[in-house]
């Protein structure tokens, strides 16, 4: 399972097709709005992504991961407007924001991630709860709820350009992530979510495990912040609040837990569909409560198909193909692949 | 000192409310071993329904009536539909009930609206004693009463009461239950029930304290009723009781000496519980 | 003598697994009932099938002339039978009075003076009447167990393993509380110790990979040294 399948393996081409469509789609639809839309869909896919590790791969519960999202994109906000637009330091403010969010997911990880699920769950909401407000309160640095506007680097104002640098960073995030989650290290995590004890008993040292894996999701995390800030060229205490962390975790439910595919795929339903149905508001009210139906969707996703879209389709997919009786091994190192 | 009466009611008042919540919590979770982040959705519904009935009826006590009767239904439906088909694993029961929140959440705009509703308190506990310098306002007092009569009878059922004894042998060990004859499952849909009923009913109460009811209030308050649980010792009656007038009290204190830490302050002391003493300040051994 | 449980070609699957492929089983009115076989032979999952926790998908059981094969455990545990499963099932924060308790149904007189004839035979459980069940030990378990089963006025007791990690001393006291419930209940026993088995049951029936293979007499088994190298690996 450790070996990587060959480059032309079905689900590489796949993948290949997926990122060839995304360059080429702002071309075809030509449009602001859209290309600042897929923009927001390769943000959200990344954070995603990076919660997916949590909770898909590690079986952990966080209602903090907004924290490490604000926590880069304020570091990008206020670099950016105290020390100047250009990349250097946007590059730097990144560099910042990941040390500071590998630092706080260390330190609440060794501080709690011992404990059982829920109690992790809760004190990461009550640490999150504490930068908002401190985000709040600290109005000289932060501004507050008003937030304040600050000027992207110049490169970055050509929305096309900044689009790639996001679909570059969604790839390599991806990359690097699924190469993760395949290695060694990922297998113990995975064993984690599935009996943390047992793991434990066969003398792996789980704390040490879960910790790692909080902060790869938090430095992640921090990136899409970074990048999400700039999209807006603005940033206020949204980007703390829970709502980044439900949105994380719906379309980590939606996409697929424990794929890395799923929550793109997830953040892509989402962004469009939460797009599509505000504009259908304007005719038909009811629209304007979008949060109901994916929130619907959501518990039916998670009573129905708690493996979501990905994982049903791939599951689906590869009965169907058992079937036709075509079990070739690399297949099904593929299969395993998916489903993880 | 007249300052000092006066913050320690609100305190208790505060207290006491959150305590309501933090009761159906600690019942729910406590009891059988749910989490149920949906919670905050129950209290918002019956604070709603509530005032609703409230201000068109224009006597409090039906709309208490109609938010406990909207407590017990949303119950009922959120075990069937939700709770049960995740009983026995938190990782899930944490996510479906936290997506039955939004829904509950967004439903209270679809119907009432998405503005707040301005609430008054009923005549007969409006205004307030004066005793020398020191103003008692009565709801206050009202709240306190309510709180400490409710503590006084759940404490009464679950230790002094056949009931109390099958639910907590149905936590135990559901199947034995059912093997001495007991429909479990019933059991636990009537806590839950009961669960929901309390926090409707807390939603109804804080109306007039807050003097408007919004739809975000169910998750605000439901976080502070999470803190509640945790530093209670998640399922502990007494540990709750504590715990809640402990954050009312910190909270009113809070407010007056350090306003700009208030929001924090149970933040703080919820982490400094899990991290030092995860299974709670209170708890006492189940006996 | 009438039967009081009838099990007629039972079958019961367990997840996917097929446990139980076609047990018929007679239990006759105050008669001690065994129910022998090799581990994993599927006697746990009958008696858990009689008390509709792993329900039957096939067959029919008659208990006191009424077919209880759908009825959900608390119904068929109303039905008057008593379940004492391998693992006691102790509400172990509760006290041994409050076990009890919980098992009572309605706090009639003549279920109180089965309590009391109960105490009467399990003086330990009188000693240790606030102490909590987890605490006791494993012979008072069982003791508690089948005290709580038996307390209902139960036409009818399922007993699991009784001897299961037991000293020999406490199996005789065991022993003796069956016989003497035996006066006034109809037992269902399954028992690995074939000692103990013998000398208390009146019949037995023998099951093997989820099928019933004999029954009869405990006397004609005891006799029957072939039957019970075969599938008892004894004799």
């Amino acid at each position: 399972m450790i070996k990587q399948p060959s480059l032309l393996s079905r689900s590489n081409i796949v993948y290949t097709v997926i990122v060839g469509v995304l360059i080429v789609l702002p071309f075809v639809l030509d449009s602001r709005t859209m290309t600042i839309l897929l923009t927001q869909f390769c943000i959200f896919a990344i954070l995603a992504m990076s919660y997916d590790i949590l909770l898909g791969y590690t079986g952990i519960i966080s209602f903090g991961h907004a924290m490490f999202f604000g926590i880069g994109a304020y570091t990008t906000a206020i670099m950016l407007s105290d020390f100047g637009p250009t990349v250097g330091i946007f590059a730097a403010s990144i560099v910042v924001g990941i040390v500071l969010s590998a630092i706080i997911s260390v330190i609440s990880g060794a501080l709690t991630l011992r404990l059982k699920s829920h109690f992790y769950a809760m004190f990461t909401l009550a640490i999150s709860g504490l930068f908002l407000v401190l985000a709040e309160k600290w109005r000289t640095v932060t501004k507050g709820n008003d937030g304040f506007t600050f000027r992207a680097p110049e490169l970055f104002r050509e929305r096309l350009y900044f689009y790639f640098l996001v679909l570059i960073c969604l790839v390599i995030v991806f990359i690097l992530l699924k190469r993760i989650v395949a290695s060694p290290f990922g297998k113990v995590l995975i064993a984690i979510r599935e009996n943390e004890q047992r793991t434990r008993s066969l003398g792996y040292k789980t704390l040490g495990y879960k910790i790692i894996a909080s902060v790869i999701a938090g430095v992640v995390a921090s990136l899409a912040g970074s990048l999400y800030v700039i999209s807006l060229r603005f940033v206020n205490t949204s980007v703390l609040t829970m709502d980044i962390t439900l949105d994380a975790l719906m379309m980590t439910i939606i996409g697929g837990v424990g794929t890395l595919i799923g929550p793109i795929i997830g953040a892509g339903v989402i962004e469009f569909a939460q797009h599509y149905l505000s504009g259908l508001a304007r005719d038909y009210p009811i629209f304007e409560r979008w949060i109901i139906f994916f929130g619907i969707l959501y518990i039916l996703a998670v009573i129905f198909f708690p493996r979501g879209i990905v994982g049903t389709i791939s599951s689906s997919y590869n009965g169907w193909k058992l079937k036709k009786g075509q079990k070739k091994t690399v297949k099904l190192i593929e299969k395993e692949e998916i489903q993880q | 000192m007249e300052v000092l009466i006066g913050l320690v009611i609100n305190g208790l008042a505060t207290g006491m409310l959150i305590f309501l919540l933090a009761a159906g919590l600690t019942l729910i979770f406590g009891l059988m071993d749910v989490l149920n982040f949906a919670h905050g959705g129950l209290f918002v519904w019956g604070a709603y329904t509530g005032v609703f009935t409230y201000l068109w009826s224009n006597s409090f006590l039906v709309g208490i009536i109609v938010a406990i009767l909207t407590g017990l239904v949303l119950g009922f439906v959120t075990e069937k539909l939700i709770i049960t088909p995740v009983y026995g694993n938190h990782v899930q029961q944490i996510l479906i009930t936290l997506g039955f929140m939004l829904v509950l959440q967004e439903m209270i705009k679809v119907v009432f609206g998405p503005n707040g509703v301005p609430v008054t308190v009923p005549k007969y506990l409006s205004g307030s004693w004066q005793i020398g310098d020191l103003t008692i306002i009565k709801y206050r007092i009202f709240i306190i009463a309510v709180g400490f009569a409710l503590f006084g009878l759940l404490y009464f059922i679950l230790n002094r009461t056949k009931i109390g004894l099958v639910v907590r042998a149905g936590v135990m060990n559901r199947e034995m239950t059912q093997a001495l004859g007991i429909n479990i499952k019933r059991v636990f849909l009537i806590v839950f029930m009961c669960g929901a009923a309390l926090a409707s009913l807390g939603g109804m109460l804080m109306a007039p304290y807050t003097t408007v009811v919004y739809a975000e209030m169910g998750m605000e308050y439901a976080i502070l009723g999470f803190i509640v649980v945790v530093i209670g010792g998640m399922g502990s009656f007494q540990g709750s009781l504590m715990a809640a007038i402990l954050v009312g009290l910190a909270g009113s204190f809070m407010a007056y000496y350090v306003p700009s830490l208030s929001v924090a302050v149970n933040m703080i002391l919820m982490a400094i519980v899990l991290i030092f003493r995860p299974q709670g300040l209170f708890k006492v051994a189940k006996g | 003598m009438s039967n009081i449980l009838t099990l007629e070609r039972v079958e019961t699957y367990i997840s996917q697994y097929h446990i139980l492929q076609g047990i018929n089983f007679e239990a006759k009115a105050g008669e001690v009932s065994v129910l022998l076989g090799r581990n994993g032979a599927g006697k746990t999952t009958t008696l858990r099938t009689i008390m509709g926790l792993s329900p039957a998908s096939k067959g029919t059981i008659i208990f006191d002339e009424k077919n209880i094969s759908k009825m959900t455990p608390y119904d068929i545990a109303n039905c008057g039978i008593g379940y004492v499963p391998e693992d006691q099932g102790i509400f172990g924060q509760l006290t041994v009075e409050e076990n009890m308790k919980v098992a009572i149904r309605k706090e009639t007189d003549s279920v109180m003076q089965k309590q009391a004839y109960i105490l009467e035979l399990f003086p330990d459980l009188k000693k240790f009447w606030k102490k909590a069940g987890g605490n006791l030990s494993g012979g008072q378990k069982q003791m508690l167990a089948m005290a709580r089963a038996f307390v209902n006025d139960s036409k009818l007791l399922l007993i699991d393993e009784p001897s299961k990690g037991l000293a020999p001393i406490v199996i005789e006291k065991v022993m003796e509380a069956i016989t003497e419930m035996k006066k006034h209940t109809s037992i269902v026993l399954v028992e690995q110790n074939f000692m103990m088995a013998s000398k208390i049951g009146d019949t037995f029936t023998l099951i093997d990979d989820g099928r019933t293979v004999q029954s009869g007499e405990m006397q004609s088994l005891i006799e029957d040294e072939q039957l019970k190298r075969k599938y008892l690996g004894i004799g």
